[in-house]
């Protein structure tokens, strides 16, 4: 862990919001399994913390191999509140469309994005990201409302992560994990950018929840 | 009676809820390991009661270190502890010759009920 992620909040609570995070995943698989029928395989998930500021060059680093990325944006409002954004190279909602329709993925990362992939896009991103925020808000005694979910495609990815929007004392909370069906991969990231306060809460919540293991 | 229990999860706040699920008055002896793969050889090594195996590890994950527990010993008391509710995962693990599978967050009454129901299993067996 770095200096200024350990600023932000202790290695402890890193801990147990990993676990968290690994339970509200599991939700979100299963909710999207029983949706589109298809067994997802869960991956460790990777958590860092960062100054929102630093998200767009950290997005940048990871994606630089991607010509294209969409982003689905959901915000969210309860004591932890904030903005998740779920972030695939592009090229994978119509891999999503192969595998919902069990046909060979014939396309390219190269072609527009249509209407029927946005939409798929759009379903397994609100699914990924209500029952994500969803079961960590369950857990740790919260309850959050979100806005309906909207699509970002950019040629540039450094142009569609929002990161300058946000206030410099703000924290994305980044969860790395990569989709894996029985029938292919799909590369995913998961970030949620919250306010200082947020975190300050998530800190209180998470020592909480882990009070009644005492 | 149940006195060897082996919690093999790669997250020690996991392990750590576990352990505090269960009674304290058992006497219970606590053996852990944060990967299948060294979940596999503590088996081997102290041949537990009851083994509690998470799903979701790095280098070796539940599925293969259940499968080769159970190639090991085919009356291995596994337990899976897990996030994954997808009801193929659960009919996957107990195809392997999983003892039962509860689901994260843990329940202390669940908790306890299955061991009881692992208590009996073993009595059975003298």
């Amino acid at each position: 862990m770095d200096t200024r992620q350990d600023e932000i909040i202790s290695d402890e609570e890193i801990e147990i919001l990993q676990e968290l995070m690994n339970i509200a995943f599991g939700k979100a698989a299963a909710d999207l399994a029983e949706v589109i029928d298809i067994h997802v395989i869960l991956s460790v998930p990777y958590i860092k913390i960062l100054q929102a500021t630093e998200l767009l060059d950290y997005i940048k680093d990871e994606i630089k191999d991607y010509n294209n990325i969409n982003i689905i944006e959901q915000k969210f409002w309860g004591k932890f509140k904030g903005d998740a954004l779920l972030l695939f190279p592009s090229g994978a909602g119509k891999k999503l469309l192969a595998i919902l329709e069990h046909e060979e993925d014939t396309t390219y990362e190269s072609d527009p994005i249509d209407i029927l992939e946005r939409e798929t896009l759009m379903e397994v991103g609100n699914i990924l990201i209500g029952a994500c925020i969803g079961k960590m808000a369950e857990l740790l005694r919260d309850v959050v409302t979100y806005t309906p979910p909207r699509i970002i495609v950019e040629n540039f990815p450094h142009n569609a992560i929002p990161g300058k929007q946000y206030d410099p004392n703000n924290t994305a909370v980044i969860l790395k994990t990569v989709f894996r069906f029985d029938e292919g991969d799909v590369n995913g990231f998961l970030f949620f950018v919250t306010s200082h306060e947020s975190i300050k809460w998530l800190g209180e919540a998470l020592h909480k929840f882990m009070e009644q293991y005492e | 009676m149940i006195k060897k229990i082996l919690i093999v999860d790669d997250s020690s706040v996991a392990r750590k809820i576990l352990r505090s699920c269960l009674l304290k008055d058992q006497g219970y002896e606590f053996y852990e390991a944060g990967d299948g793969q060294v979940g596999l050889e503590k088996f081997k090594e102290i041949q537990p009661d009851v083994t509690f195996m998470d799903l979701t590890m790095p280098v070796m994950n539940g599925y293969e270190a259940l499968e080769k527990i159970m190639q090991f010993d085919k009356n291995a008391l596994v337990i899976v502890v897990t996030a994954d509710v997808q009801l193929k995962s659960t009919k996957k693990v107990m195809a392997l010759g999983a003892f039962m599978v509860l689901n994260k967050p843990l329940n202390k009454e669940d908790l306890q009920d299955v061991l009881l129901k692992a208590q009996k299993i073993l009595h059975k067996a003298g």
